[in-house]
């Protein structure tokens, strides 16, 4: 089952095409890893699917559901309404990569505050979700901490906790490790992991190599707001045929 | 001077940090939420209502308060709107202040990092939403110390209201000096505005600890 699907995705800041075309089709259960140089449109990319950024032109949709609809004239993004893209939106989780927290709301709080405000559960329906995820996160002790008293990676596990709170269909990791401490990495990456190992659809955006090849089904690489190819880990990673890719794993083994 | 006296002339200028203190709170309890509104209203998109507030701040922290007063109280009635000293120093600081606290509210509510915004969207929560969970919250603790600058100034611009004939601190101490050349009272009535700025103080240095819970 298809959840979300891009064709010809493009977006520009100014002059810059940071997208020229992007088409992905992400199934359910299935784990896609998109790498690439900085600057290369990755984030942007993720960005968009969940209307952090408005595409110029192209098609998205959600369990077949557009949320932006290509004019077969003029190519550009026709987009549903802003309320309709929020109601379609809490569907997909994301996580960033400066983890923004709510820095005013204890541990517990960020969890149950948009379950609660958005899918206007109890607040005892919310805790007991919340509560179960802080166990899965392993921070069950921190639940009434503020986020200045966490560490980053404590923080992230936290912000990956929160938007599991929404029970998204699908999870956005937008380079959820680039601003963690290396000692601080691996207890994130092995959250995701387990995510992985309940097939939670994921789309990750990762400088994590090894990481990427090791829990991907499908790796992408992105250069100059393309895709330069795609394919299993091994395909991808393991043997590029591409020599932007070889030029690339290079510079950053 | 007897004893009696002193009382009597005593009382009566503290009488006047009574109507001082009126304008202060009648100030304080309006402009704030109206501050609030505007600095939402200037962040809006609505180009018509950005160059209204625009052109509102400017106006009322582009001149002098005192004539602000003056044209209250004396200008208006040409136009056949009267005021009492007290009803337009309030209308007048209200106003005045409300520019002010518009333009902090607005830099507190601009401060707030974008990625506040986008999570919050991308929990699926819409605009009111998280401008009064997240957004609001959190430039409210990062307006606190203008906020507390402004609430001491504002009680000493309560002073400027002895020129629209309101019987407040300065106006009653004026009148009590001309009538008994004793300076001294000078002195009472600075006293009386220091220690209600050390109130105010007081007040903001409690709300800073409040919102200290988080950085």
């Amino acid at each position: 089952m298809e959840v979300i699907s891009v064709q010809n995705l493009h977006k520009k800041f100014r002059d810059l095409e940071v997208l020229q075309g992007i088409n992905l089709s992400v199934q359910k259960g299935e784990i896609v890893s998109i790498i690439g140089p900085s600057g290369s449109g990755k984030s942007t990319f993720l960005r968009c699917l969940n209307h952090l950024e408005t595409a110029d032109k192209g098609s998205i949709s959600f369990h077949g559901n557009y949320i932006a609809k290509e004019d077969s004239k003029t190519n550009k993004a026709i987009y549903i309404s802003n309320k309709e893209i929020l109601s379609v939106c809490n569907k997909l989780g994301m996580v960033f990569q400066n983890f923004n927290l709510f820095p005013h709301k204890s541990v517990i709080e960020n969890l149950v505050e948009a379950p609660m405000i958005v899918n206007k559960k109890t607040r005892a329906e919310a805790e007991k979700i919340a509560d179960d995820l802080l166990k899965k996160v392993g921070l069950s002790q921190k639940r009434e901490s503020y986020p200045f008293e966490l560490s980053g990676g404590q923080k992230q596990r936290v912000a990956i906790a929160r938007a599991l709170a929404m029970e998204p269909e699908i999870m956005l990791f937008d380079e959820p490790t680039s601003a963690l401490d290396p000692e601080l990495i691996g207890e994130v990456l092995q959250v995701i992991k387990q995510l992985a190992e309940e097939r939670m659809t994921m789309i990750i955006v990762t400088h994590e190599m090894n990481f990427a090849r090791e829990i991907s089904d499908r790796v992408i690489f992105m250069d100059h707001g393309e895709i330069v190819a795609e394919g299993t880990p091994e395909q991808v990673l393991v043997n590029p045929e591409h020599p932007r890719i070889k030029t690339f794993l290079n510079l950053v083994k | 001077m007897s004893t009696e006296i002193m009382y009597q002339v005593g009382g009566f200028i503290l009488s006047g940090a009574v109507v001082a203190i009126k304008v202060y709170v009648a100030t304080i309890v309006f402009s704030i939420p109206l501050g609030m509104l505007f600095a939402m209203g200037k962040l809006s998109r609505c180009k018509p209502l950005l160059w209204l507030l625009e052109g509102y701040t400017w106006l009322f922290r582009g001149t002098p308060l005192l004539l602000q007063l003056f044209f209250v109280y004396y200008g208006l009635p040409y136009y056949g709107i009267v005021f009492t000293p007290l009803i337009a120093a309030c209308v007048t600081f209200v106003i005045n202040y409300a520019a002010y606290f518009t333009e902090i509210f607005r830099a507190g509510i601009q401060s707030i990092d974008s990625g506040q915004y986008e999570a919050a969207k991308a929990l699926g929560m819409n605009y009111s939403q998280t401008m009064r969970r997240i957004i609001l919250p959190q430039s409210l603790k990062r307006v606190i110390p203008p906020l507390g600058n402004e609430a001491v100034t504002l009680i000493k611009d309560t002073a400027l209201c002895s020129a629209i004939t309101l019987p407040e601190i300065l106006k009653n101490t004026n009148s009590m000096v001309t009538t008994y050349f004793e300076i001294k009272w000078y002195f009472f009535a600075a006293v009386i505005y220091l220690v209600i700025t050390l109130v105010i103080i007081q007040v903001f240095k409690y709300l800073e600890k409040k919102f200290g819970y988080y950085r």
